[in-house]
């Protein structure tokens, strides 16, 4: 057991890589075998990922910290520190933050190649690249030392650029168009454009911490001067920000949703949006203390903007992976105001929301997907009267909205209150707004279902098949957790309070 | 023996039946329907115990932890007392009845199983809010009883206006939430807990400041001013009426919107101690209580008439808790729901019995086709209009005698207005649809089949006799108040009864003038006061303001953000950059000329202009 849980998250890593390798080796002109092998793949690494967030609620819980850790020095840099033998590691390991959001990349990783069995073009190919970026997700999440949080990083955002490009679509709409590759590129480049300044505070941080490491648990033990601190956190804030949606950065998100197809929406706003607002806990938060006690109230009132103009730019949509993008930036705004509050009970709400808006998000556009497949359309005005003919797709569409406007027994309500709780004690006034943002997307939730879904059975749809069995078991997964979550929260709470709990002794050893 | 303890099954058991019909209801006999009503039927036997208990050894709590993050313990947990077992009779009696009634209401319809399952949900919703011990649960409660609401209301979503219905039912309700839900975390702030009991004597110490507790307390009552459809927030109610009948029985009568009302009486000891508050709350009460009197006066389909007379009850019943009345408003929406239910009952086997009509301009005459419709019905609106000495009379009566007691004589005024009002627009209703002479496109109306009368006899029976339970029987029950809040013996203003029956009996003569005899004429009334009848006959044009702000002013701005988040922050913003980098980029490249005489005589400049530079600076 010892030796299995010392490898976990390496397999984690590998495994997609690996089955990277073996589809390159099935003939793309066989497209079962390559789903098949697909789909075992992506099985593995759910249960392994289940494993992961298992074994650290029912074994590590007690114990809190990093766990199912294990170092490999790969580099040393002479002369940097001293610390310099252990330079670049590949340090793994998991803590109560992290292990929730590799729970949440598998169970999305597994949907999304249950959704793709529907691809039709060089799907082969579609599942290498789409392996290749979840690698990059599970190892950002499992990363303990900067060099390798940020080369996953990269490998998470790269093969988006070529999974946009070759198998999004182009819409055009009355005003405007929005090309494929214009959706692809804009993501490359925002996201690109974070990572330098992301890259830019990493190599402030190893100079000025000159231990010669890149190791995050060696550096947590730096205490970095105040002015460093609150130089460069902004740089962190804003260069991962921009991955979270942080407004005004958000705008590639919503575009990139449109132009990308399903599973790659689904892994989008459901993983990679999450890696961000980690990237903000796990290096930001966690080494700038003082810097992020200094920028909180400007990232608190971005969140709540980002919630505000979300909701309102969602609720004036007409199409829907439009709304759903921009419920995205809305939702990812309750992330950053949770994070931004510091307190425990916003912080542990900003975390289960990243793992809630990641299974409600990625249930949206798997039933979007379905839609969207079977009407050649998505949009609202439109689409009518869908629920006689797509029951099954209608009921998962109204759990996900439901789930998004906080409804009370799924996942959202949970996440959110806790994300109010904290945000009642440091600011009450935006809390209050936060909670007008939840009421909003009421708002445009059900105008959705009202419009789109119910209202007579339109002839137009007579024909329509609903979703089919592999469809339906991927959704059906999402919408066991969004009930788990919001049902029974515990160990998810648990989990994440560990996790939470260490991340904030360091705020209050400050004060 | 099974006691108290034993509550949180009666909300778990139609719960557990919802799950277990959307789960294996397709493979069950009528959709599985019966799960439902058997599961409220019990709930309705174990209420009996529950009540047993509570009589034999008084309130109690019960509760687990739910979840703990930090220092923060959060339960789920119920409070057994006599307000809520006396709750808990009335949900469960009129959900029992409501579906049973359904099964010959409701025969044929295609989803029949979905419709009891959402009963099932709703209930158990109603009943966990009931017997809630903590603000969180009970909120949570709240917020799923708006969604079976959502789904009973858009039950026949097929049908636009259905749809429509159910989400600005969702909506208006959702807005009133947003305060609820910032009243309790605030409270949460205050106090470190969720538990209502605490909180109230945490309160009661004075260790909440004064500007928080009023906050707190307007706020939890915004949340229930929509619930409970009070004005302005009524808009929702009457046009909730394009659900099935049973369910604007079931959650427009004794539930859902009489949870507003519960949740201030719950907080009753908080409100106390803000009499701004509870200024507010008799105001928003006594407004709603005539304004939608004159309302339901102009309705001419039945159900909105029965929808407005259920905005003006709730208001009194707001009125009064206002008026620190807490005991008469709990009795009168114990007696307003029974005989609200029975009279939504009434009007569904009336269209039961004539093909869904609901116009009562096309009625008339019907007591000689449904007798035992007509007879119930009548109860039901005698009752409420304050017929003594059934059980409308009595409740109306503690309630007034509150306002009498406790608020300046403007108030006892309006309300007795109301209290006329009540008795005048119960009068048109029933003469309208039940008497005069039979329509010839009403001869084929039949009575309904027994599964629907016999709920309605039930109903009848205890508008007719619950009224005695306001008296004291015996030493240890002095009356109905003073069983719930203990506030004294029952006792009566004979002026003021006198006053309320004359008024209501005027009311139903002057009805009986204009609808029955037609010695009057309605007609002539409203053109000598058009503008009136105009703004009545429109809902005082609140929807039609409100359908402005939403259009012109929430999806206006939606509208607006969208565009502005794409002209400007991202054609702008983001793309102007990128255009600005590819245009210098096109420019720059005519630097590159392939001549090595310009590239000399730039380096040559080069040199010269950095040999300057270094000559300034040293």
């Amino acid at each position: 057991m010892q030796t299995f849980d010392s490898y976990v998250l390496f397999a984690l890593i590998v495994l997609p890589l690996a089955g990277a390798g073996v589809l390159m080796a099935i003939p793309g002109s066989r497209p079962v075998p390559v789903r098949w092998t697909a789909t075992a793949f992506a099985a593995v690494c759910l249960a392994l990922s289940a494993y992961v967030f298992l074994s650290y609620y029912l074994v590590h819980l007690d114990d809190g910290g990093m766990q199912l850790t294990r170092t490999w020095n790969w580099l040393s840099l002479p002369g940097a520190g001293p610390l310099a033998d252990q330079g670049i590691t590949l340090a793994l390991g998991v803590d109560g933050i992290a292990a929730p959001m590799v729970l949440l990349t598998g169970i999305v990783m597994f949907c999304g190649v249950l959704m793709s069995w529907t691809v039709q073009d060089r799907g082969k190919d579609f599942f290498i690249l789409y392996f290749l970026l979840l690698s990059g997700v599970f190892g950002v999440f499992a990363s303990l030392d900067m060099f390798f949080f940020f080369f996953f990083y990269e490998l998470a955002v790269l093969p988006m650029y070529l999974l946009i490009g070759v198998w999004g679509s182009s819409s055009t709409f009355s005003a405007f168009s929005r090309t494929k590759e214009y959706g692809a590129m804009k993501l490359t480049l925002y996201l690109v454009g974070g990572s330098v300044l992301v890259w830019i505070a990493i190599l402030a941080i190893f100079v000025e911490g000159g231990l010669g490491t890149f190791s995050l648990t060696a550096l947590e033990q730096v205490e970095f001067s105040p002015t460093f601190q609150r130089v460069f956190f902004p740089f962190l804030a804003v260069g991962f920000g921009v991955l979270a949606g942080l407004w005004p950065f958000h705008t590639w998100s919503p575009d990139g949703h449109v132009a990308a197809p399903t599973a790659v929406s689904m892994v989008h706003a459901g993983v990679l949006m999450k890696l961000g607002a980690f990237g903000i806990l796990r290096i930001g938060m966690a080494l700038l203390p003082e810097g992020a006690e200094t920028w909180m109230p400007v990232l608190i009132g971005l969140g709540t903007v980002n919630v505000l103009y979300g909701a309102m730019s969602a609720m004036g949509q007409r199409d829907l992976k439009y709304v759903i993008g921009y419920s995205s930036v809305s939702h990812m705004g309750y992330v950053l105001m949770g994070l931004a509050t510091l307190h425990s009970l916003g912080v542990t709400g900003a975390v289960l929301q990243m793992f809630s808006h990641g299974v409600m998000t990625a249930l949206f556009f798997a039933a979007v997907g379905v839609i969207y497949d079977r009407t050649h359309t998505r949009d609202i005005t439109v689409l009518r009267g869908l629920a006689g003919r797509m029951g099954f797709t209608t009921s998962v569409f109204a759990v996900a909205g439901l789930a998004s406007l906080g409804l009370p027994g799924l996942s959202g309500f949970v996440a959110e209150l806790l994300v109010f709780l904290g945000l009642f004690q440091t600011y009450p006034i935006l809390g209050v707004l936060g909670i007008v943002g939840a009421a909003i997307t009421a708002v445009y939730v059900l105008r959705l279902l009202a419009g789109a879904f119910f209202g007579p059975s339109d002839e137009r749809w007579a024909g329509l098949r609903g979703a089919s069995r592999l469809e339906g078991l991927s959704m059906m997964i999402l919408v066991g957790f969004i009930f788990l979550v919001g049902l029974f929260p515990f160990p998810f709470i648990r989990v994440i309070d560990t996790g939470t709990a260490e991340l904030l002794a360091r705020f209050l050893s400050l004060s | 023996m099974i006691g108290a303890e034993w509550a949180w099954a009666i909300p778990a058991l139609s719960v557990a039946a919802f799950f277990l019909i959307v789960v294996f209801g397709r493979w069950l006999p009528g959709g599985g329907g019966f799960l439902s009503i058997a599961a409220i039927f019990l709930g309705f036997a174990l209420f009996w115990l529950v009540l047993a208990d509570v009589l034999r050894s008084g309130a109690a709590s019960f509760s687990v932890t739910w979840l703990a993050a930090g220092d923060t313990r959060l339960t789920w947990g119920v409070t057994v007392d006599r307000i809520s077992t006396t709750m808990l009779g009335l949900v469960t009696f009129v959900a029992l009845l409501v579906q049973v009634y359904s099964i010959g209401y409701m025969r044929g319809d295609p989803r029949l199983g979905w419709y009891f399952a959402v009963h099932g949900l709703f209930a158990g919703a109603m009943l966990a809010l009931v017997l809630a011990d903590n603000l969180l649960f009970l909120y949570a409660a709240w917020e799923l009883v708006g969604l079976g609401s959502y789904l009973l209301i858009g039950f026949w979503f097929e049908r636009r206006a259905a749809a429509e219905a159910a989400k600005k039912a969702f909506i208006t309700t959702r807005i009133g939430d947003v305060g609820l839900l910032a009243g309790i975390i605030l409270l949460f702030r205050e106090t470190g807990t969720f538990d209502i009991s605490t909180i109230i004597h945490v309160a009661q110490q004075g260790d909440v400041g004064g500007g928080v507790l009023t906050a707190a307390s307007l706020l939890i009552f915004l949340g229930a001013m929509g619930k409970s459809a009070q004005f302005p927030f009524h808009v929702w109610l009457p046009d909730a009426m394009e659900g099935p009948t049973p369910v604007s029985a079931l959650i427009h009568a004794a539930t859902m919107v009489a949870a507003g009302v519960y949740l201030v009486a719950r907080m009753m000891p908080l409100f106390e101690l803000v009499p701004i508050a509870l200024l507010v709350v008799a105001v928003v009460g006594l407004v709603s209580f005539t304004l939608a009197g004159g309302l339901a006066l102009t309705a001419t389909d039945v159900k909105r008439a029965l929808a407005y007379s259920t905005v003006s009850h709730l208001g009194l019943m707001m009125l009064s808790l206002g008026s620190l009345g807490t005991a008469a408003a709990l009795f009168h929406l114990v007696a307003h729901g029974l005989s609200k239910a029975l009279l939504f009952l009434g009007a569904g086997s009336v269209m039961h019995g004539t093909n869904g009509e609901t116009d009562i301009r096309k009625m008339g005459g019907l007591r000689k086709r449904m007798p035992i419709t007509a007879a119930a019905f009548v109860v039901g609106a005698a009752s409420l209009a304050g017929v003594a000495p059934l059980a409308g009379f009595f409740s109306k009566d503690e309630a007034l005698l509150a306002v009498l007691d406790h608020r300046s004589p403007v108030f006892i005024a309006i309300a007795l207005a109301g209290v006329a009002l009540s008795a005048l627009y119960m009068a048109r209703v029933t003469l309208v649809v039940f008497f005069g002479g039979l329509k010839p496109e009403n001869d084929h109306a039949h009575e309904s089949p027994p599964v629907m009368t016999v709920p309605l006899i039930a109903l009848a029976f205890f508008a007719v006799t619950l009224g005695v339970i306001a008296f004291g029987w015996t030493d240890s029950y002095r009356g109905f108040a003073d069983y719930l809040t203990g506030e004294g013996p029952f006792h009566v203003e004979p002026w003021l009864t006198a006053v309320s029956l004359l008024l209501a009996l005027g009311g139903l003569l002057l009805g009986w003038l204009y609808y029955g005899s037609g010695r009057l004429s309605s007609r002539a009334a409203a053109e000598r006061l058009p503008w009136l009848h105009r703004a009545l006959v429109n809902g005082l044009y609140l929807d039609t303001v409100y359908q402005w702000v939403v259009d012109r002013v929430v999806l206006a701005l939606s509208r607006f953000t969208a565009l502005f988040d794409r002209i400007v922050v991202n054609d702008t913003g983001v793309d102007g950059p990128a255009v600005t980098v590819m245009l210098s980029a096109l420019r720059m490249r005519y630097v590159q000329t392939g001549k090595m005489y310009n590239y000399a005589a730039a380096m040559a400049l080069g040199v010269a202009g950095l040999a300057l530079v270094w000559w300034v600076v040293s």
